[in-house]
């Protein structure tokens, strides 16, 4: 081994704190990078795989009926493959425990063999259902615990129906298992999918020879928009409720936005991480360097050059590099593999696609390098001006300038020697203390996130269901009724208020943008909605205008005032354009509103309804249980339940963001600290004769450290304002939208943990000094 | 007629201090030649570490040329000029400047790792009278012993020229002496040329010729035509 080579290898054994320290950061973002990324392509490639062997559709329509005969002329459409026909509708199951309110999606299966959105049976065998069989898929009758065998009995138009289950399957089309867009989140247990004989579900609500939704799959290479164009033509007859794409179908859109969340983790976090690393290491190897300055002149002496001299330090910071580089590509492999595991598992698709890619290895190590060589040559660069003559003799003293605040007498005359000589250093180092400073603010910043969750959480919570919706129950029947059954309902329940609701599902248009959302009417006086400006000003519900949240306004880039198109697909119903009359705020689901009458009047049926919505605190639930045509009941209490399971991953992910922060704050204190030390040996060896004891010393340092902690929160404040606005932003969807909140609660809090981990590495730093023998740094001159 | 090693023209060497130009050299010219055992001697701040750097290729005058052979190597550019330091020159210093975490011999391997036809490493270690300790690393050895390394780091490249920047400044007297005696041999036995810069009077006794400096210039040269043995100065 070359010599120089030796040296370095004996400097990182004499620096090993400082070195693991960094490693670990390296190693944790490269563990990062490999798990997350490598996660992210398995699951895609394992979706992809499972559509493909499913054949799932492309293209999904609803509509109110057609003719099994119609199925062909679809087919004749340029760019569709294959059409199937098939009947879905929700019917509530009967349980044995009566309070609770379960659903199952009845769907047939085509009597000639599956060719779209085929099962997957979890047995390997293919099923057939007579018309007293159903196969159940695999996520309910897990979460009920059903086996094939059992018995399940669905009440269809008034009547319990039993039905055996005949075997249990996957579907591609509800790896995410859940009921609709205003579903949050999968309810396993209380909302599942039974796949039934065709003769059967089209003899039980009248369907004969016809269906109610059409499956398509397009050949390749077709442009989907244009079919959907023309099936929406072709098929307005048949009353077309809603086309729908894959991109929009729930399951495969919270799928893909799930792996965006993975996606974008992958790339964020190592580069922050590595990018803190890189500060550390380049501060770490100007200091280093500057501590060799003799070694530096030696070597040049000898004949070493410039690049030689260079390379030495920048193996250093290359070093630390590749450890940490081989220790997270490691930790990424071995848990690749039970990460992706417990992802599939997590979205219930029964096959895996589950490989290693070695070029994220490469990636990773190039990535890195990239960082470390940058850091060391910042960090070593002055390697370069070192001439060898000069550095032979002893560094002349850094110009002792008096600084700003020492013109400030009053300030100056007021401190102590100690805090003069620290305040005096940091003026002279200017450069390094800016860094720190910027390194230990981001560690604030990022501190600053969980922090934030935890105000907002709440806070959106309390807004949502305390001051935005403040119903008890909202109740949706099967199918739309007439406002008189709201007196047949308050004579069943004892309630405070009740009020009707229509909720229909429009795709609404401006342009080319266009989104498939349910408008929900409402009366003029509701008392249970308060709608309200991003402002928190009160917006009031006028006749003749549509209300929409804000995220469906940045969705279809409208604003209030504007006019959009709503499509209708109720049959026999036109389109109509109307007007904006106001953005609200809502933190979850995206919708629009409407006064009743107007919608009524303009786009479904005089007195008919769909649902209401009730304060009451009466048993609602069991009461209405064996009530005919009630499709569901929730409570709020279901709904806030849903929200928290909704947010899981999304605290975790900060969770981790806190941790690492520490992690992060830990390690730039104590690389700082041990190189201050070091570094200022004379220095310290000279206060120790005159009288200064190492407890003196230590507090000399911690008062440095302490300057530097109040100057990175301060600076930390705005950045952290900055990443919350950031996270709110990248989080926030059409779905949940995060309300940015800079409370002082969540600064001074960041600010109490950021202290706590400096302090802890102002602990190491105590344990380093107490080990040093300041008074040989006065006799030795050995480099 | 003795061949010249080395000649120096008209050098001057300025210092920017501040608003102060202070003159280090002024306009000094000299020759060295080949196997000669010089001693540069001059009170500190006469001028003649600098003119050591200059004639090792570790500084560059602001005035004035160097030749070495027929080469001038103050026109050199840096990687040139490191090209020189490396196979012509070995440096030895004043306060040994060795690498604390190698151990002996790996100080002499760093030197010899990069420069042509270095000598046997293990008989330099012998000769230099560390036969025994080239295990052991500086903290544990003695300032003579440092020394004593240093020189055969200097000595195994085996350079034109050794120089040496007050090599017994650090060391007590008898210590000093050894070092010089080993200098004394290596200029006799293996023919090296040897210029030691000091400020010690008594060592002048030893060299083959004396240069005198004060204030940046030459202010005396003289031959010493009988050369007493290092073992019988005193100071």
């Amino acid at each position: 081994m070359k010599k120089l080579d030796l040296r370095l290898l004996r400097m990182i054994k004499t620096t090993k704190g400082q070195f693991i320290s960094i490693t670990v950061i390296i190693a944790a973002a490269l563990c990062i990078y490999m798990l997350f990324g490598m996660t992210n392509v398995n699951i895609r490639n394992t979706v992809d795989f499972y559509y493909d062997l499913t054949n799932i559709n492309d293209i999904q329509v609803q509509l109110i009926r057609i003719p099994q005969g119609a199925l062909k002329e679809i087919n004749t459409i340029e760019g569709i493959k294959e059409v199937q026909g098939r009947i879905s509708f929700d019917v509530p199951l009967s349980v044995q425990n009566k309070d609770e309110k379960v659903s199952v999606r009845i769907i047939s299966l085509p009597s000639d063999g599956e060719k779209i959105n085929k099962l997957y049976y979890m047995n390997g065998k293919d099923s057939a259902v007579d018309s007293d069989s159903v196969i159940l898929l695999e996520q309910f009758a897990k979460a009920r615990n059903i086996r094939p065998g059992d018995v399940i009995a669905p009440y269809i138009n008034g009547r319990e129906h039993k039905l055996n289950v005949s075997a249990i399957a996957a579907s591609p089309e509800f790896i995410y298992l859940m009921e609709n867009d205003q579903s949050l989140m999968p309810a396993n247990e209380k909302f599942g999918v039974a796949y039934v004989n065709e003769a059967f579900a089209q003899s039980l609500y009248g369907y004969r020879g016809s269906y109610n939704e059409v499956l398509i799959t397009l050949e390749k290479g077709s442009n989907i928009d244009d079919v959907v164009e023309v099936i929406e033509k072709k098929l307005d007859k048949y009353g077309v409720k809603r086309i729908i794409k894959l991109e929009d179908q729930l399951s495969n859109n919270v799928l893909t936005q799930k792996m965006d969340g993975i996606e974008q983790m992958a790339a964020a976090i190592p580069v922050m991480f590595l990018g803190v690393a890189s500060i550390i290491i380049s501060i770490m190897l100007s200091r280093i360097v500057n501590n060799d300055r003799m070694a530096i002149g030696v070597l040049k002496a000898m004949g070493y050059g410039n690049i030689g001299v260079l390379s030495h330090y920048i193996k250093y910071s290359l070093m630390i590099g590749m450890t940490g580089s081989i220790i997270g590509i490691l930790g990424g492999l071995l848990l690749s593999r039970p990460f992706t595991n417990i992802f599939v598992l997590y979205f219930n698709i029964p096959v895996i696609r589950m490989e290693i890619y070695y070029s994220y290895m490469i990636k990773a190590i190039l990535l890195t390098s990239m960082f470390c060589i940058a850091s060391g040559l910042f960090g070593a660069k002055s390697v370069i001006r070192i001439m060898p003559a000069d550095s032979l003799r002893p560094e002349a003293p850094k110009s002792g300038k008096r600084i700003l605040l020492e013109r400030m007498g009053f300030v100056w005359h007021r401190l102590s020697f100690s805090w003069k000589m620290v305040i005096r250093n940091i003026a002279r180092t200017k450069r390094r203390f800016i860094l720190l400073v910027f390194g230990l603010a981001l560690t604030y910043a990022i501190n600053t996130v969980p922090l934030y969750e935890g105000v907002a959480i709440p806070q959106m919570f309390n807004l949502q269901y305390g001051v935005y919706q403040k119903m008890d129950y909202a109740i949706d029947f099967t199918h739309p009724m007439s406002k008189s059954v709201m007196v047949d309902l308050k004579k069943l329940i004892d309630v405070e208020h009740m009020e009707a609701k229509i909720e229909y599902p429009f795709k609404l248009t401006n342009g080319w943008r266009e989104r498939n959302v349910f408008i929900i009417g409402v009366p003029q006086d509701t008392s249970f909605y308060e709608f309200r400006d991003s402002s928190q000003r009160t917006v009031s519900l006028e006749p003749n205008r549509i209300f929409i949240t804000k995220a469906l306004s940045k969705t279809l880039n409208v604003q209030q005032g504007d006019t959009l198109k709503i499509k209708n697909f109720l049959p026999g119903k036109k389109d109509v354009e109307v007007e904006i009359g106001g953005v609200i705020e809502q933190y979850m689901g995206v919708n629009a509103y409407m006064e009743i009458e107007t919608m009524e009047r303009l786009l479904t049926e005089k007195n008919l309804i769909t649902g209401v919505t009730l304060a009451s605190q009466d048993q609602i639930k069991d009461k209405l249980k064996d009530v005919k045509n009630i499709a569901s009941i929730n409570s709020v209490a279901d709904m806030k339940t849903a929200f928290l399971e909704f947010l899981d991953t999304m605290i975790l992910a900060t969770r981790l963001y806190l941790l690492f922060g520490g992690v992060l704050g830990f390690a730039i204190i104590y690389n700082s600290t041990i190189v201050g030390i070091s570094e200022r040996n004379m220095e310290f060896a000279s206060l120790r004769i005159l009288g200064f004891d190492k407890n003196d010393i230590f507090w000399m340092i911690t008062r440095e450290n302490a300057l530097m902690a109040l100057a990175a929160i301060l600076v930390g404040i705005p950045m952290g304002m900055g990443i919350i606005k950031g996270f709110a932003e990248s989080f926030s969807s059409e779905v949940i939208t995060f309300p940015i909140i800079l409370s002082a609660e969540i600064f001074i809090t960041a600010a109490v943990a950021t202290v706590f981990f400096v302090s802890i590495a102002q602990l190491a730093a105590y344990k380093k000094i107490h080990s040093l023998n300041f008074i040989d740094a006065l006799k030795s001159r050995i480099s | 007629m003795k061949n010249i090693l080395m000649r120096a023209e008209n050098l001057s060497k300025s210092y920017q201090m501040g608003e102060v130009t202070v003159k280090a050299l002024d306009n000094i010219s000299l020759e060295i030649f080949e196997e000669e055992f010089v001693v540069i001697l001059g009170p500190s701040g006469s001028g003649k570490s600098t003119l050591l750097n200059i004639l090792g290729g570790m500084d560059s005058p602001s005035e004035g040329r160097v030749f070495v052979g027929n080469e001038e190597i103050t026109n050199y550019n840096d990687r040139k000029l490191t090209g020189y330091r490396r196979d012509s020159v070995g440096f030895v210093f004043q306060f040994y400047n060795l690498m604390a975490n190698l151990t002996a011999k790996e100080n002499v391997e760093l030197a010899t790792e990069i420069c042509k036809g270095a000598l046997d490493i293990d008989e330099v270690m012998e000769e230099v009278g560390l036969g025994e300790r080239k295990d052991h690393f500086p903290s544990q050895m003695s300032g003579g012993e440092q020394q004593r390394v240093a020189i055969a780091r200097a000595v195994a490249k085996n350079p034109l020229i050794l120089l040496c920047d007050e090599p017994t400044g650090a060391l007590d007297f008898k210590t000093g002496i050894l070092i010089l005696s080993l200098l004394h041999k290596i200029n006799r036995t293996l023919k090296k040329t040897v210029i030691i810069i000091t400020h010690n009077m008594a060592i002048g006794d030893m060299a083959d010729r004396v240069i005198k400096m004060r204030s940046g210039k030459i202010i005396e040269v003289k031959e010493n035509l009988h050369p007493i043995s290092p073992e019988r100065i005193e100071w």
